[in-house]
């Protein structure tokens, strides 16, 4: 049975070239919590959320999200299910202004008032974007363009956002303002996949969690119990 | 060296200028949205003309003979049509072979290109005999000394810079325009804001391709007369053009456009033996200005691709 704003992997195996780089992965991302993948550099964390959007599409296995069989859908048509991406890396368009930015986060949206009021709303999560709505993105900070990619992520107004590595490259300080975000994003009603390596503040905001190892899902449960497996935290976090 | 000649050169290069930039301005977004050269580009306008040609013999055939009725016809349909060629070239040629090399594409265009020429100068009647093309445009002129001012060429300036800003409002105004950028810059996230690739890349290629059209009916109504091989020379200039300017920058494109024009015209003019050394003389400086500035005028990191 589908479930509602459920994303549902179904033992996907997911190959670049001949090698195969996921093999056999199956997860759910329940509706309205924060669902984590944890693991190290390597273990294929990148390639499921490529598969999730069609990029790189599994040769075999199936994803479905809610009652919508996404296997083997162009991307632009997986996102216009209601599913965004905050990309690794941020991936701005460097020589877009922050506005342009933000407008593509709502292309597939139509009404230009929709996107104006969506807008004003990232603008208010991060005001110093406001003032910089005219700069290009790729002359700006880590930080701000860490803002830019978050509040580009939110235009689409998405049932499910991916979230991938948001803590690479940033201030101490700002991932603990990333992760607050992130946690505000969810008591908002928005599903969270997120992909991370950071452990601890991780599993301190995520419901759920999976573990990865050489394409593998090798340990899953609720984050506090997984907090607590003493082979995890030894085997993949130090 | 008389004013009046002078004022004469000015305009023909203008011209000239113009004509290459709507051809340069397709090769860099061609290149800006796939990272490819498209070959086929210079046949695609002679297509773009020879259409032309033949609605002009259908509007004659069914008896309409406004000259402006006519003009408005031949550019809409050859447009069309030619961008209808181009998205199909990118369609069914370019993008399949997106993860070759690029040289694979670089080959596959080339034989488009000449499979394009060859049928018309196979199949179009006499088509490998030059073709007069019909002078549409008002006959007038105004003289001052001995500078000529042509009503037509004035007109073909005027329509090609109103091209030319459309082109660049285009890019730069509008949600297609801003999805061509992103899909310019980072084709993969472009596709994870929802843009649908594919068809941003066909739409692209359907506008160079019509620009050219525009570029080679501008050809023929300014020399009277178009050739099944036209588009050889006009593609070479058209992507020095594009390269000189700096590939993947429309204005860099323009730029060079009229930056070759200008080296044509002035080779005619300075050079004492002859003018038929006007393409020597301007590709020898284009090749001196790509050994200065080997990424083009308008180096791709200092300004916007596309």
């Amino acid at each position: 049975m589908a479930i509602d704003g459920q994303l549902e992997v179904r033992d996907i195996y997911t190959a670049y070239d001949k090698a195969d780089v996921l093999e056999g992965i199956s997860l759910n991302v329940v509706p309205g919590k924060i669902t984590c993948l944890l693991g190290s550099n390597g273990a294929g964390k990148s390639t499921i959320i490529r598969s999730i959007l069609g990029l790189t599409p599994p040769r075999a296995g199936s994803i479905s999200f809610g009652d919508k069989d996404l296997t083997g859908l162009a991307t632009h048509k997986i996102i216009a299910t209601g599913i965004a991406c905050i990309p690794e890396g941020r991936k701005l368009f460097p020589k877009l202004s922050v506005e342009e930015n933000l407008h593509l986060g709502a292309y597939q949206e139509t009404s230009k008032d929709v996107v104006r009021q969506r807008i004003e709303q990232v603008f208010e999560i991060f005001p110093r974007l406001h003032d910089r709505r005219l700069q290009l993105a790729g002359t700006m900070s880590g930080g701000e363009q860490a803002m830019v990619s978050i509040g580009r992520g939110l235009m689409g107004a998405p049932k499910l956002l991916l979230i991938d590595e948001p803590s690479l490259g940033l201030s101490p300080l700002f991932v603990k303002e990333t992760f607050k975000i992130i946690n505000k994003i969810n008591e908002q009603g928005i599903t969270v996949f997120l992909v991370e390596q950071n452990v601890h503040q991780t599993l301190a905001i995520a419901h759920y969690g999976y573990v990865l190892s050489k394409g593998q899902v090798v340990a899953e449960g609720e984050s506090a119990v997984l907090a607590e497996n003493s082979e995890v935290r030894e085997a993949y976090f130090g | 060296m008389d004013i009046g000649f002078l004022g004469q050169y000015v305009v023909n290069g203008l011209m000239l200028g113009m004509m290459y930039s709507l051809v340069a301005v397709g090769f860099t977004l061609f290149f800006g949205v796939l990272d490819i050269i498209k070959f086929s580009h210079g046949d695609v306008l002679m297509v773009g003309a020879f259409a032309g040609l033949t609605t002009f013999f259908g509007l004659e055939a069914i008896g309409i003979e406004s000259a402006w009725i006519q003009l408005v016809t031949i550019v809409v349909v050859s447009c069309v049509l030619t961008g209808i060629l181009g998205s199909m070239i990118g369609k069914y040629l370019v993008l399949p072979l997106k993860s070759a090399p690029a040289l694979n594409t670089l080959l596959i265009t080339l034989m488009a290109g000449t499979v394009l020429r060859e049928c018309i100068r196979l199949f179009f009647p006499d088509g490998s005999n030059p073709k007069p093309f019909p002078s549409l445009l008002p006959s007038e002129s105004y003289s001052w000394g001995n500078f000529t001012l042509r009503l037509d060429s004035l007109m073909l300036l005027i329509f090609g810079t109103l091209v030319i800003v459309a082109i660049s409002l285009l890019i730069n105004k509008t949600k297609l325009g801003l999805a061509i950028r992103a899909v310019a810059q980072d084709g993969e996230t472009a596709k994870i804001m929802g843009i649908n690739f594919t068809l941003v890349v066909i739409v692209t290629f359907a506008i160079g391709s019509g620009v050219a059209a525009i570029a080679g009916i501008m050809n023929g109504l300014y020399y009277n007369e178009i050739n099944f091989d036209m588009g050889l020379l006009l593609g070479v200039i058209g992507f020095s053009a594009a390269i000189v300017g700096g590939l993947g920058n429309i204005y860099g494109a323009i730029l060079g456009g009229f930056l070759f024009a200008g080296l044509q015209t002035f080779g005619a003019v300075a050079l004492p033996f002859a003018s038929a050394y006007k393409d020597v003389f301007a590709f020898a400086v284009i090749i001196m200005i790509m050994a200065w500035r080997p990424t083009g005028l308008i180096a791709e990191r200092t300004s916007e691709r596309v």
